[in-house]
């Protein structure tokens, strides 16, 4: 299966570009799925015909931790685990895999990256900086899919506790308390560093501007978000520079 | 690294492209972050400050952000690379606010694209439920590569409307010191959207300490430089 291991693998890192509404994610695993399966199709052809349609059903979790998924759901087909079995694994990990990413990942290790990516280029660090903080990155999410796919082809329908068992959880939490810290670090850096030239004038501007943000979204919640916001104040800025006499 | 005027433009244009797909279809490395897009379109248009500029700042309106499955959120891509090109239209404290604006505006207009290409691929599988439903192999290949070709068609057109609209306000971008107050408020907007999506992430555990403590040591960083 090591050909079939690379190739999903290579599958997995396209896994939402079909995404719809109706299978989320499904279909991007069942192309994955196909080089996984094929030692399938001369020992089982019927199973591996229904393994088939079963690879593309609806599924939506973490596309960096999909991996796990799709090598558990690969495994369990050979060890032929029950069809109805599978669907149920299917559903089952649809939400863990979707929370922990978005912990480990998105809440994680992006605004931990980009907190250091704007502090290395406020000190001057320019565009290497940013070439350095992308190769971290993607080796780091590279090494998890990797280790997902190889984790989920090896433990099958009890992926669920080697998860649990594995440095996911306690990765995910710690690697919140870095991203909170390095955000913190570059607020106020990003901050003077975007201010470095604006005269004196400016400084209340800017000050009730971020003001005004954390009061609306205190208050209003996610109905103000960062782009609706931004798109308010700084429009109305602009017709009160040039719509004024 | 400058290409020229027609290079550096069609550049922008495959930029965009490549940033756009890279959001959610392929291969979801980071590239699409308005930081990282900054910075490429600035050292395509040989201005690598005016694109860590504009980059940053929009930067600090992406950390508000989670880009969660099926939610509905920007794509700041193509309004990046079309804004990086706006603000090269004078001085920064003039144009910075604008280029923001506009990068803003395209940024939804980017997730409505998204959404288009989602239901487009809806459409494509309800088309081909009778090769899905048989376990046909090239059917899934096929809606695969369908989906794939169609955000690389959304990003390319999103990216030439960008790099379009940006070229053709280049000229007639309103300098005065009257922008210097949009810029003002713009880097005030940005950094309340990032500090509100940090406060918001934090809760109230321990990453809010933590977090405090970032804004501490980054308070004094900022006051001994």
């Amino acid at each position: 299966m090591t050909t079939g291991f690379v190739r999903a693998s290579l599958r997995l890192l396209g896994v939402q570009a079909s995404w719809n509404y109706e299978r989320m994610t499904g279909l991007g695993m069942g192309y994955a799925a196909e080089p996984l399966l094929e030692d399938l199709k001369s020992a089982d052809p019927a199973r591996h015909a229904e393994a088939q349609v079963r690879s593309a059903e609806y599924f939506n979790s973490h596309p960096y931790l999909a991996g796990l998924a799709l090598g558990a759901l690969a495994r369990a087909e050979y060890d032929l685990v029950p069809g109805s079995q599978i669907g149920r694994l299917r559903t089952a990990l649809t939400s863990p895999l979707g929370a922990l990413g978005d912990q480990l990942f998105w809440a994680g290790l992006v605004p931990a990256t980009m907190g250091a990516a704007i502090v290395a280029v406020v000190y001057g660090a320019g565009g290497w900086a940013l070439l350095v903080a992308l190769f971290i990155y993607n080796l780091c999410r590279m090494g998890t899919a990797v280790w997902a796919l190889r984790t989920g082809l090896e433990h099958g329908a009890k992926v669920g506790t080697a998860i649990g068992a594995s440095w996911l959880p306690p990765a995910a939490q710690r690697i919140g308390l870095l991203a909170g810290l390095l955000v913190g670090v570059a607020l106020p850096l990003s901050a003077a560093w975007l201010l470095q030239s604006e005269g004196a004038w400016e400084l209340p501007v800017v000050a009730g501007t971020v003001t005004l943000g954390l009061i609306a979204a205190w208050s209003l919640g996610p109905r103000v978000n960062a782009v609706r916001f931004g798109l308010a104040v700084i429009g109305l800025a602009a017709l009160l520079a040039w719509g004024l006499p | 690294m400058s290409l020229g005027p027609g290079g550096a433009i069609a550049g922008l244009v495959v930029w965009g492209t490549v940033v756009g797909v890279d959001l959610v279809s392929f291969p979801q490395g980071l590239l699409s972050r308005p930081l990282i897009v900054g910075a490429g379109a600035g050292m395509l248009l040989g201005n690598l400050e005016a694109g860590l500029r504009v980059g940053l700042l929009l930067e600090l309106f992406a950390l508000d952000v989670l880009p969660v499955g099926a939610a509905r959120y920007p794509d700041y891509g193509a309004g990046t690379v079309g804004a990086v090109l706006l603000s090269t239209a004078g001085p920064w404290e003039q144009t910075l606010g604008l280029a923001t604006l506009f990068a803003l505006g395209f940024a939804v207009l980017g997730g409505v694209t998204l959404q288009w290409l989602r239901r487009s691929n809806g459409l494509a599988l309800q088309r081909n439920a009778a090769g899905l439903a048989a376990g046909d192999a090239a059917t899934v290949a096929r809606l695969q590569f369908r989906g794939l070709a169609g955000d690389l068609f959304r990003s390319a057109m999103l990216s030439g409307a960008a790099v379009a609209a940006a070229q053709f306000l280049h000229a007639r971008v309103p300098l005065s010191d009257r922008a210097v107050l949009v810029t003002a408020v713009a880097i005030g907007a940005g950094v309340a959207a990032a500090a509100s999506g940090a406060l918001r992430g934090a809760g109230r555990g321990a990453r809010l300490r933590w977090l405090a403590v970032g804004v501490g040591i980054g308070l004094i960083a900022a006051l001994l430089r």
